[in-house]
């Protein structure tokens, strides 16, 4: 994966942000993407409490009260959804526009939209592999990837580290504002 | 002016001046640590959704990283939900409950 030192997100001049990533990697994100957004639209999956793997993503809201959390869940969890789904397809447009080109414009909505998406990729990815805060070192080198387990933990850390950067040029902005 | 009118008297139930008003208490949500979201991601969402100050937001991430969880706003039960829905949003695991302490 290229660009790790410089950074893969940049600000622009006119208010735009340039996601700078190869293309085997733009294309690995459009395919994640894809497969989280066909997996919350797959209702067995939703249900399968076995796995649980989608628990962070529609948590409890209220904590010590089953009864009015059922409630909430009744009413809100249906529109949680919908903007988790909105959130996908506007990550996945903008990954497939000019997909030869190794920079690609964003707009602060669809980079918002983007860095939502990522870290909805890494709540789940991180339940499957119940990370643990002392897992945060974990990274793998390149040459370790052959191992499944050591691959999704490499994945964990390459989302991490692209939200992280989307985080801080968000952050630039809100403080510019 | 009509002064046509046909006025009744009407009788009007007046509350008594033994009752007293409850007051509900406000609500709080709170923000729970998790191993998974990033603490500059966490610092982030509270200063994008609550307009926090980047110091008030990062003192409230630590809260929530050190002692398990922060309040980070508190009002009506519907601003309350509105919030937590929010955060949902954002990934973030927040709840909501009647603040224990007022």
């Amino acid at each position: 994966m290229i660009g790790r030192e410089r950074g893969p997100i940049r600000v622009g001049r006119d208010g735009t942000y340039q996601l700078c990533i190869d293309t085997e990697d733009r294309r690995s994100l459009l395919r994640l993407l894809g497969e989280l957004r066909d997996s919350l639209l797959d209702d067995s999956e939703l249900t399968n409490t076995s796995t649980d793997k989608f628990r962070r993503l529609f948590p409890t809201a209220y904590h010590d009260d089953p009864e009015s959390d059922i409630e909430y869940q009744r009413l809100m969890k249906g529109e949680l959804m919908a903007s988790r789904l909105d959130s996908l397809s506007v990550a996945q447009s903008a990954l497939v526009r000019s997909p030869d080109d190794e920079t690609l414009i964003m707009t602060p909505h669809e980079l918002d939209v983007f860095t939502r998406s990522i870290n909805n990729l890494r709540l789940v990815l991180g339940t499957m592999l119940d990370v643990q805060e002392s897992d945060d070192f974990i990274d793998a080198s390149d040459d370790e990837i052959d191992d499944p387990a050591r691959l999704h933990f490499h994945l964990y850390s390459y989302l991490g580290w692209l939200l992280d950067w989307a985080v801080t040029v968000q952050t630039g902005a809100l403080q510019a504002d | 002016m009509n002064s046509n009118i046909d006025v009744q008297p009407v009788v009007v139930d007046e509350p008594g001046t033994l009752e007293t008003t409850v007051t509900d208490r406000p609500w709080i949500v709170l923000v729970w640590n998790d191993p998974i979201n990033l603490m500059s991601y966490v610092t982030f969402v509270f200063q994008k959704l609550f307009g926090y100050s980047l110091e008030k937001a990062t003192e409230l991430m630590l809260d929530v990283h050190h002692k398990g969880r922060a309040v980070v706003s508190s009002g009506p039960r519907e601003r309350a939900e509105f919030d937590v829905y929010r955060l949902h949003e954002h990934g973030l695991w927040a709840t909501m409950q009647k603040d224990s302490s007022s």
